[in-house]
């Protein structure tokens, strides 16, 4: 048994949690995992072919039960968890986050912690993002714009990009609330646009940057170009990076006295 | 189906010169909805009050659309009317056909258009919209006032004497303000503090009023009627319960040379003192950033000879949270410096004085004992010299406002000068003479006629030194712009009055708009010049803008009647205007999901959380956002962050803007 599983399987014996969620080998690729029973870690594993955010399934109250919970973390889950936390979504201590420092298991039990840690990790965009970023910024307004008309043109409304994120967790999104009919329902080009910019000015300042969304959409729309470029923004405007819990409160709604832009005094 | 009655007002030629008043109102009775619609020349007056009325009761009206001026002005008015006539007031809406219409267009078919289309818009809302009931706010009837100058002194006093309680507080460590530093006031010469110590002395004497001096307001949360104040009681190193105010410690402090803030550096104070003889509380306050004991940790001399052991080192600053209903500002103002003059030397010249040095010079109770002696050699100057609008009227120097005050202090001084300095000269540059006031163009005269002072219409366009003498250098324009040159001994400028340091921050602190020189902003200029903005704030004195005596006083009382006219309400009736949180049968209690952003967003930290728990077992099933009624202005900025629309406004929901909005855009 590797450690991380020794590890999981402890926590689940000595009763200190109820569930682990994990990743295992599956047919195609790695899939959740979740470990009721200590002899149920036995396959969990821990490394980069693990992509899908398992921190989504922390908000779903009838999997986790009202127990405390641990979760096997790569970085993204980690800011996944700092950042529901924040939004009052988990209770700080409730989760348990193991993630791997080399050979060893590392086990987080307060968020103080998971920041420390995210803080000397900071992300980085691959080599592609940022070369597929680039371009995409390089284009005109009405390059763009045609760039993006094209690609929502695919868009069928399946809201596999909702359903992927873990931080959509709203009880009832704004796609459903029909009085009034904010965005419409069916699908087309601009009604796809609609949604998708409110869905990532939903996410302004909140978005860890998982890339669930994109690898979510059935149509390989690049919606991971959309919540990146939403958090590079974040950043030069106001300094902080998206999905990190730091912000206090939402970077869009709040104010302080001491704010270094004039016009608002 | 609703049934909804348009009322088309002509507002006398106001609407009905640009807007076929009568053809909107047979469009709009063609509108779905709409059981009743009539045009009339006057909506508000008592016949056309009931048309709507009779309307209401006839027709079975569920909503009622007046079109007419802009809703600032009559919405109240017809309100009134629809909930005589037994509909709830906030089914009534008015569209703006006037200040929105007819009188920004020209006559013509798309003039009436316009009109239409704006009664469609409101139309589609009114029958969106839902009964509201007015909301019900309890009321602490006690007032905070801020800053214990004369301003703060008359509210006080006037709030404590209708019987409510009040706590003043003052940064410095005596009241009095700027009053307590002048020597005769205008336009009766009668001394400053004989007029004003005893105003003190009730003060330090009313049952209903606490005082807090060496005080400043930390932090103010709340809403009108229930306001919480936390406030900064400045360390003043003194057991104030058992210090006598004998005054030995003053007396034995060594570090005797600290420029006095009540003599504007005039003259010299202790670092343990009492800013002047009447103050109150007349209790010593250590200066930390002066005192020997503080700054190095030697002396500690006052300790020692105090009789009753009062020194109290190491007292830290302590903090006092009270429960207030309204917030009198009455913060005053300040003069600028010298040093802001360029042409007058940059303050480097010993003898070019403020005016409210001069007050010092002049008073009695100042570093000359009321002599005119000049700072520099303590010489009787014999040639003295005033300049009106020092910085006043000078939008080159940032100040175009008139400061109101300085033409008459100048004449003032120049006159008590000469009651002091029988063979002296004074002369006073001037760019106009505002003595708009009750008796104050007869005291100017007095100046003039009687005391001989002389007055030149010109501005001084440079002082400099030479020989010992001051030359100033100006103009006479009533006699050609001849140019003047005078040696004069001393120089007063009468500097411009400004608002007084931190006035930006105590304004943000409390959300109160300013204008841009930092003065208080009045909610409306000539109907609610007391007030501010934010409910339950209000204005006295020189913080809104320079103000003399007699209209700081007034004001002071006017604010003091708004408390007190506040207070005199069983409890607070607001607009039910406000946000809520939708709330829907179990399992879903809310659509709200307890992010919270709506709390960082929440200008008036109105959004409060609400734990829905089950009813036996008193678990928590669900934590969700709810709005405080009473704190709650009704901004929207909730509304438009939540990402699930939990949030709603009342009286403006999505559901009825976008219906308006729809409308609007129809063909």
């Amino acid at each position: 048994m590797s450690k991380l599983s020794e590890k999981a399987a402890a926590l689940l014996s000595e009763g200190t949690v109820g569930l682990v969620i994990g990743y295992e080998q599956g047919t195609h690729g790695t899939r959740p995992k979740f470990c009721r029973k200590a002899e149920d870690a036995a396959t969990l594993i821990l490394n980069d072919k693990c992509l899908n955010n398992i921190g989504g399934y922390l908000t779903k109250p009838e999997l986790i039960g009202s127990g405390k919970v641990a979760v096997t973390a790569t970085l993204a889950v980690m800011r996944t968890v700092v950042q529901l936390t924040a939004e009052h979504q988990l209770t700080d201590g409730n989760v348990i986050v193991l993630a791997l420092d080399g050979d060893e298991v590392l086990q987080m039990a307060s968020i103080d912690e998971i920041k420390k840690w995210l803080a000397a990790h900071p992300e980085d965009l691959s080599d592609e993002n940022k070369a597929l970023l680039s371009k995409l910024k390089a284009l005109s307004r009405e390059e763009r714009w045609n760039f993006w008309i094209n690609e929502m043109n695919k868009c069928i409304k399946c809201y596999a990009c909702r359903a992927s994120c873990p931080l959509c967790y709203c009880n009832r999104c704004i796609v459903e609330v029909n009085c009034p009919q904010w965005i419409k329902p069916w699908a087309a080009p601009l009604s796809n646009m609609e949604w998708q910019i409110n869905r990532v000015m939903h996410m302004a300042g909140r978005c860890v940057g998982c890339g669930a969304c994109d690898r979510a959409c059935p149509v390989h729309i690049p919606l991971r170009l959309l919540t990146i470029s939403m958090a590079g923004d974040i950043k030069e405007a106001f300094g902080v990076a998206s999905g990190t819990g730091n912000i206090d409160g939402n970077v869009l709604s709040s104010f302080k006295p001491d704010d270094k832009e004039n016009f608002i005094h | 189906m609703s049934k909804i009655g348009v009322f088309v007002c002509h507002c006398g030629e106001n609407i009905a010169a640009t807007v076929d008043c009568e053809k909107v109102a047979n469009t709009a009775a063609k509108f779905d909805g709409v059981e009743f619609a009539t045009d009339y020349k006057y909506m508000c007056s008592d016949p056309g009050q009931n048309l709507i009325k009779n309307a209401i009761k006839e027709h079975h009206l569920d909503g009622v659309v007046v079109a007419s001026c802009s809703p600032r002005m009559h919405e109240p008015t017809f309100r009134k009317a629809c909930s005589e006539a037994g509909l709830n007031p906030f089914m009534c809406e008015v569209a703006n056909i006037r200040e929105h219409c007819s009188w920004v267009h020209e006559k013509g078919d798309a003039t009436t258009q316009k009109a239409i289309d704006i009664v469609r818009g409101l139309v589609e809302k009114v029958s969106r919209d839902h009964p509201l009931e007015s909301i019900h706010v309890p009321i602490t009837k006690k007032a905070l006032v801020i800053g214990g100058g004369i301003a703060g002194i008359q509210a006080s006093l006037d709030i404590a004497n209708a019987g409510h309680k009040v706590i003043l507080i003052e940064r410095d460590p005596s009241i009095g303000g700027h009053m307590s530093q002048l020597s005769e006031t205008f336009p009766t010469l009668d001394c400053s503090q004989c007029i004003l110590t005893p105003r003190m002395v009730e003060v330090a004497q009313h049952p209903n009023i606490t005082l807090y001096t060496y005080a400043e307001l930390e932090k103010l949360e709340g809403f009108i009627g229930n306001f919480k104040a936390t406030i900064r009681l400045k360390a003043k190193s003194i057991d104030e319960d058992v210090c006598t105010g004998c005054g030995t410690c003053t007396t034995k402090c060594p570090t005797k040379k600290i420029p006095s803030e009540f003599n504007q550096g005039l003259g010299n104070r202790t670092a343990i003192y009492v800013p002047f003889p009447q103050a109150v509380p007349n209790k010593p306050v250590i200066d930390k950033d002066h005192c020997l004991h503080y700054q190095k940790g030697v002396c500690g001399l006052c300790e020692k000879v105090c009789p009753t052991h009062a020194i109290h080192f190491g007292q830290d600053d302590s903090f006092i949270t009270e429960d207030v209903g309204a917030v009198v500002l009455a913060t005053g103002f300040n003069v600028l410096n010298t040093d802001f003059f360029p042409e007058y030397g940059y303050g480097k010249y010993k003898d070019v004085i403020t005016g409210l040095q001069f007050e010092r010079l002049a008073s009695a109770s100042g570093p000359t004992s009321g002599e005119i002696r000049r700072p520099s050699d303590g010489k009787i100057p014999q040639k003295i010299v005033f300049i009106a609008c020092a910085g006043s009227r000078d939008p080159a120097k940032g100040i175009p406002y008139c400061s109101k005050i300085c033409c008459m202090y100048t004449a003032k001084h120049a006159m008590l000068y000469q009651h002091k300095v029988h063979d002296g000269e004074s002369t006073v540059f001037y760019m106009d003479i505002r003595a708009a006031g009750k008796n104050y163009e007869e005291f100017v005269r007095r100046a003039i006629e009687e005391d001989g002072v002389n007055y030149v219409r010109g501005r001084v366009a440079r002082v400099y030194e030479k020989d010992g003498k001051l030359i100033v250098k100006g103009v006479d324009t009533l006699l050609g712009a001849k140019p003047v040159e005078i040696e004069a001994d001393m120089v007063v400028l009468a500097t411009a009055g400004v608002a007084n340091a931190g006035a930006e921050e105590l304004a943000q602190k409390l959300h109160v708009s300013y204008d841009p020189y930092h003065f208080f902003a009045e909610a409306h200029p000539k109907l609610r010049p007391v007030e501010t903005n934010t409910a339950g704030i209000y204005l006295a004195g020189a913080c809104q803008a320079p103000k003399d005596i007699p209209d700081t006083v007034a004001a002071a009382s006017g604010a003091a009647v708004k408390v007190a006219g506040l207070f005199s309400q069983p409890d607070l009736v607001r607009e039910p205007i406000i946000a809520k949180v939708n709330r829907m049968p179990p399992p879903v209690f809310s659509t709200c999901v307890g992010c919270f952003m709506c709390e960082t967003a929440c200008p008036y930290n109105a959004i409060e959380r609400e734990e829905i728990k089950d009813r036996r077992s008193g678990k928590v099933i669900k934590t969700i956002a709810k709005v405080n009624p009473g704190l709650c202005q009704g901004c929207g900025t909730c509304v438009s962050f939540c990402r699930s629309k939990s949030i709603d406004m009342q009286g403006f929901s999505n559901e009825e803007m976008f219906a308006e909005v729809q409308a609007l855009l129809e063909d």
